[in-house]
């Protein structure tokens, strides 16, 4: 018995020094650095190897400027489980020091009070400020912008230059521009529908364009439920265009794969500004450039698109929230940032983003530089998800335009009254 | 007395490891989920009211549950009797060989051991891309169908995937029932003149209704909480056509509007469901195989 109590006794003295030790080593404040953890949580994988040498420099910095031995933990779900474990993580007091959402999620987290106020650091005080815009929260930056894109219709050169094309300003040139493809043997538009935020692009397009240029009132008076997709129901004329002049099988298809298929001159044009990179692996030689959508006539409404989508926030109550801010202050360092958002392929969001750019994006944003560009609108994202759903019934033929509208009108009016 | 009070404690200390994993895991889980399904939580916030029955009421008129669970139960009957009859098939087959019984266990049982998710995703390719090139190919046309895009074709394609998956399984039962089966009992009913099939259905089926006691469980149990396969194959598409109830809750609690309280409702209901059935199914099944 007497060795029992003995042995357990030992155990727990051998414990308690192991313990000891862990906690020991970061008091002593001498010449020996501070250590501290910092975890990090993103939702792009495919980037995982840019972050990582990223925060390694991030790592070398703290130890040389502020004597700090940090340790950074950066963790990259897959996008689709993104949202699920970011919130099982901040809700099971596990919650990262930093972490990515996207753009239109802001309010909420705001609201639920997980991100900390970045008004006035150094990271982003940098940013432009029409992107600036997309990260503020009753005029507090509450998230440091990371990805900013620009969508429209991604073309192929090489074919519009054999069908002697000149780019679409309104929905008929858009036709003709399909029928000149389709006599030179050409599918005009590229269907990739498995995934429901593809199809969904073109409901994002065409209502952008739409209220930017038009309709100028229209969400604002969805959020009051006093409006009705009724009233912008022409946007359903492009979307029949894109869909009547498109590759077959489309809901057997991804994003990616369509990508792919693009680039290997598949089809001439194809509603998607993400994944570029895809095409470009695919065929290197591929030319390609973008035009804003076209919604009706009216060439006011003929825009591109320019959203912030994934942003990186600062956790409210993390034990490690300053080290946290320098993070984020360096996510957009002077010196090293240019070349991490050049690596990944994004877009610049500050002057110090003094890259160049591949062609497309240069042609893009030449319309913005002429004012022809808009904030990608807001919608619920159940919203946005029903738009998708319904756009791949719409496709498949369970549904006419006639019964999608009052459905999305209800998710509209649903969405408003849980937002309460 | 003394002796046998203390075997009791030594037993329950055993069981305390396993028991404490089941209480953490499964029953915590379980029950602060009827908790929230008395809630408004939205899965991110601090804070939540108590709503009482109100997301239970607004259950009653959500039409794509409904739906969800009108589809899933289509699912249940369908791999039902498809994954049961073809495991007693290939159980009674891989029984009669006389070699290498062992070889074609093992092949028949390796779907088993693969991920539903990887498995998903490996058909996909054979749906979106094997089946098509055949089909453009080699003119075998009857191929060429929208297995994405058709309710119904998408609907076949998750039943074969999923019975892909879970034959391997049943057919282990059944094969464990079939060796128990005495082989004198067989004999006596060949010297009677029974022919195969006399002898199948009037003696090894009957010996073998413990493992379709079993198997059946199964496959009810795990078919109604079917997530896996549809969602790695079709992703409840095209919109919300393939959309089994799980899949349902999961868009509810995570996706979207983001109702976490509401979903749990939804789970609460889907849990009595599969009660009730499984329960009723041992019930009758157990009768049956006292009767006999």
């Amino acid at each position: 018995m007497k060795k029992k109590v003995l042995s357990i006794m030992l155990c727990l003295a051998l414990t308690a020094s192991a313990v000891g030790c862990g906690s020991g080593g970061s008091e002593d404040n001498g010449e020996k650095p501070e250590e501290a953890e910092l975890n990090i949580l993103m939702s792009f994988p495919q980037y995982m190897e840019q972050w990582e040498g990223y925060c390694r420099q991030f790592e070398e910095k703290m130890l040389e400027e502020e004597n700090i031995k940090v340790k950074v933990n950066l963790e990259m779900p897959s996008s689709d489980q993104y949202d699920s474990v970011l919130q099982t993580r901040l809700t099971g007091d596990d919650a990262p020091d930093l972490f990515t959402i996207h753009a239109n999620n802001i309010a909420k987290y705001t609201e639920a009070g997980y991100l900390a106020d970045l008004t006035g650091s150094e990271g982003v005080s940098k940013v432009y400020d029409d992107v600036k815009k997309t990260v503020m929260v009753d005029e507090k930056v509450m998230a440091v912008p990371i990805e900013s894109t620009a969508w429209g219709v991604v073309y192929n050169k090489e074919m519009f230059e054999d069908a002697g094309i000149e780019l679409p300003e309104t929905l008929d040139d858009l036709r003709q521009v399909c029928e000149k493809l389709k006599a030179k043997g050409y599918t005009p538009f590229m269907l990739a529908f498995q995934e429901q935020w593809v199809p969904q692009l073109m409901t994002a397009l065409t209502l952008g364009g739409l209220v930017s240029g038009e309709k100028t009132d229209w969400l604002d008076r969805m959020y009051e439920d006093q409006g009705s997709y009724e009233e912008v129901k022409e946007i359903f004329d492009v979307i029949d265009l894109i869909m009547e002049n498109g590759t077959d099988r489309a809901m057997e298809e991804g994003a990616e794969m369509g990508a792919a298929d693009f680039a290997n001159g598949k089809a001439a044009m194809y509603v998607n500004g993400f994944s570029t990179a895809t095409m470009m692996e695919t065929n290197p030689d591929l030319q390609i450039g973008m035009f804003p959508l076209p919604v009706n006539d009216n060439e006011e409404c003929t825009k591109i698109n320019l959203s912030t989508s994934t942003v990186l926030g600062v956790y409210e109550g993390g034990e490690q929230k300053e080290l946290a801010m320098k993070f984020a202050d360096y996510v957009l360092d002077d010196e090293d940032s240019s070349q991490l958002f050049q690596d990944c392929g994004f877009n610049p969001i500050a002057p110090c983003h003094d890259y160049e750019t591949t062609p497309w994006v240069q042609e893009a944003y030449k319309y913005v530089e002429e004012g022809r560009s808009y904030q990608d609108l807001v919608l619920p994202s159940a919203v946005t998800d029903e738009q998708g759903k319904l756009l791949q019934e719409l496709y498949v033929g369970n549904v006419t335009v006639d019964d999608i509208i009052p459905r999305l009108d209800q998710a509209f009016q649903e969405a408003n009254k849980l937002a309460q | 007395m003394k002796y046998k009070r203390n075997g009791n404690v030594s037993l329950l200390l055993f069981t305390l490891p396993a028991l404490a994993v089941y209480i953490i895991f499964k029953l915590y889980p379980a029950v602060s989920g009827i908790f929230y399904s008395l809630t408004n939580w939205n899965g991110l916030s601090r804070e939540y009211d108590f709503v009482g029955m109100e997301n239970f009421v607004e259950l009653l008129t959500d039409t794509y549950f409904w739906d969800s669970l009108k589809f899933t139960t289509l699912y249940v009957i369908a791999l039902l009797l498809v994954a049961n009859a073809a495991a007693l098939i290939l159980a009674v087959a891989v029984e009669s060989v006389k070699k290498g019984k062992g070889v074609f266990r093992t092949i028949f049982c390796l779907p088993n051991m693969i991920s539903m998710i990887i498995g998903g995703y490996m058909w996909q390719f054979i749906f979106y891309k094997v089946f098509y090139y055949m089909a453009d190919n080699f003119g075998w046309k009857f191929l060429d169908k929208s297995w994405a895009g058709d309710s119904k074709y998408a609907f076949l394609s998750i039943v074969i995937v999923a019975a892909w998956g879970c034959i391997g399984y049943l057919m282990i039962i059944y094969m464990a029932g079939l060796q128990g089966v005495p082989a004198h009992l067989l004999e006596a009913a060949a010297l009677d003149g029974a022919n195969g099939w006399q002898k199948f259905w009037n003696v090894t089926f009957p010996m073998i209704r413990p493992a379709l006691t079993i198997c059946i469980f199964w496959t009810l149990n795990s078919a109604f909480q079917v997530f896996d396969v549809i969602y790695s194959l079709t992703g409840g598409g095209p919109g919300r056509s393939t959309q089994s109830v799980a899949i349902n809750i999961y868009e509810e609690a995570f996706q979207g509007n983001i109702r976490y309280g509401y979903a749990t409702a939804k789970s609460t209901v889907l849990f009595l469901i599969i009660f009730v059935i499984t329960a009723v199914q041992l019930k009758i099944m157990q009768k049956k195989e006292e009767e006999l």
